[in-house]
């Protein structure tokens, strides 16, 4: 069994696009276990740094990705709307992690700077809001997948992947 | 006792997103374009895409650049002539659509050379006639292509699994149909336009997309090829 056929960098969207949705969603269950067994709770926000500079990353591939998609998607007025409204929200939800993700680590990297560890207190102080904004770059994350998912499975529109030969319908 | 705050908060927020997920989404309807065809074949039935008379990758690319040319061409005349029956309007959107044409031949030619071929056009003479006569034309010319040609050759080229090819027959695709739009309200709007100065549009250097001064503020990316908005050439 060999590799399949190498992406290119247009066809690489529906490929990439599965891994920031669930590195974003992940992460912050890492951030409540961190809260909610604080003996080991230093590591479990590690983790979750982790996932979210991961799913980051994934963020920024997928929304070029998806540009190069979009440019060879067949359109009509309806396809048009909804991609607009993917592309938008792509870019809102990157944004919106992109923040977050550095204020999370900002967040582990204040106290060791400090040489100091956050009072529980203040630690309370700082997630429960950070929890409250996640939930919002959440909410867009889910909302542009949703577009996502009216692109592929409503109106048909498919990135092109590459392939070898093909079977033909008649055989 | 913590923790159980602390999940029914989590719990919380992740209800409501679903929520206002279900309400955002619910306003999306899944109308679909039907891209009727314009035209009535000579059996009388309408055209359909199937009945267009296509050939290679490289040959329709090649019958689309002569196209593209040619309507470049055209609109300028047109716009010429839209201006000295004073529908300063309509000479501005003919050479909008002039540079978009322009945009897409170009891009043509470059993917013709990148298949081997040699982009050539034969400019076709062409008398203008009344400027509503004028956009009669040049809607049928659009419609044509938004909804027959185009699609056809979008099929051979995927057929060919051309990306390049896909790509620029995408952009031409895309803004002929803006085109046609464009055209049909100024034909109704044809008696307001009478004595008037020129409008503003804006056009994408990368696909041609063409827009008016109204929509070019409603976005920082071109909805085609995603450009960013700064590069579009303002043309009145």
């Amino acid at each position: 069994m060999l590799l399949p056929p190498l992406p290119t960098w247009d066809s690489l969207h529906p490929l990439v696009i599965h891994f920031p949705i669930a590195l974003l969603m992940t992460a912050p269950l890492f951030v409540v276990l961190g809260l909610t067994i604080p003996r080991i709770g230093k590591w479990f926000h590690w983790s979750a740094l982790l996932l979210m500079v991961l799913g980051t990353l994934g963020s920024w591939v997928a929304v070029a990705t998806g540009e190069a998609a979009g440019e060879l998607a067949q359109r009509t007025p309806a396809i048009s709307e909804v991609l607009e409204r993917h592309e938008e929200l792509a870019e809102l939800t990157r944004t919106f992690f992109t923040l977050l993700t550095l204020g999370f680590a900002a967040f582990l990297i204040v106290p060791l700077a400090r040489r100091k560890e956050f009072s529980c207190k203040v630690a309370m102080a700082v997630v429960l809001p950070f929890l409250l904004l996640y939930g919002g770059a959440m909410l867009s994350l889910v909302n542009t997948a949703h577009n996502g998912g009216l692109l592929v499975h409503e109106y048909g529109v498919h990135a092109m992947l590459p392939l070898e030969a093909l079977p033909s319908e008649s055989e | 006792m913590l923790s159980r705050t602390l999940l029914g908060f989590v719990a919380s927020i992740f209800l409501v997103g679903v929520a206002a997920a279900q309400s955002v989404t619910a306003t999306v309807a899944p109308v679909l374009d039907d891209n009727l065809p314009a035209e009535a074949a000579p059996s009388g039935k309408p055209m359909t895409v199937e009945d267009v008379k296509v050939g290679t990758t490289l040959e329709n690319l090649m019958a689309a650049f002569n196209g593209e040319s040619n309507a470049n061409a055209k609109y300028l005349l047109y716009a010429e002539k839209a201006q000295a029956e004073g529908y300063g309007d309509v000479a501005s959107l003919f050479r909008a659509a002039a540079k978009a044409e322009e945009v897409h031949a170009a891009n043509h030619a470059e993917v013709i050379r990148r298949l081997g071929g040699k982009p050539e056009a034969k400019i076709e003479k062409v008398q203008p006639r009344t400027t509503a006569e004028n956009l009669k034309d040049a809607i049928e010319g659009e419609s044509y292509e938004r909804d027959l040609m185009y699609p056809a050759f979008m099929k051979v080229a995927r057929a060919d699994r051309q990306r390049d090819a896909m790509r620029t027959i995408n952009y031409a695709q895309v803004a002929e149909a803006g085109h046609a739009k464009m055209y049909a309200e100024a034909a109704e709007d044809l008696v307001r336009m009478t004595d008037s100065t020129g409008q503003v549009y804006y056009v994408c250097p990368t696909c041609g997309y063409t827009v008016t001064e109204a929509e070019y503020a409603t976005f920082t990316k071109c909805p085609v090829c995603f450009t960013s908005a700064k590069t579009f050439e303002k043309v009145s």
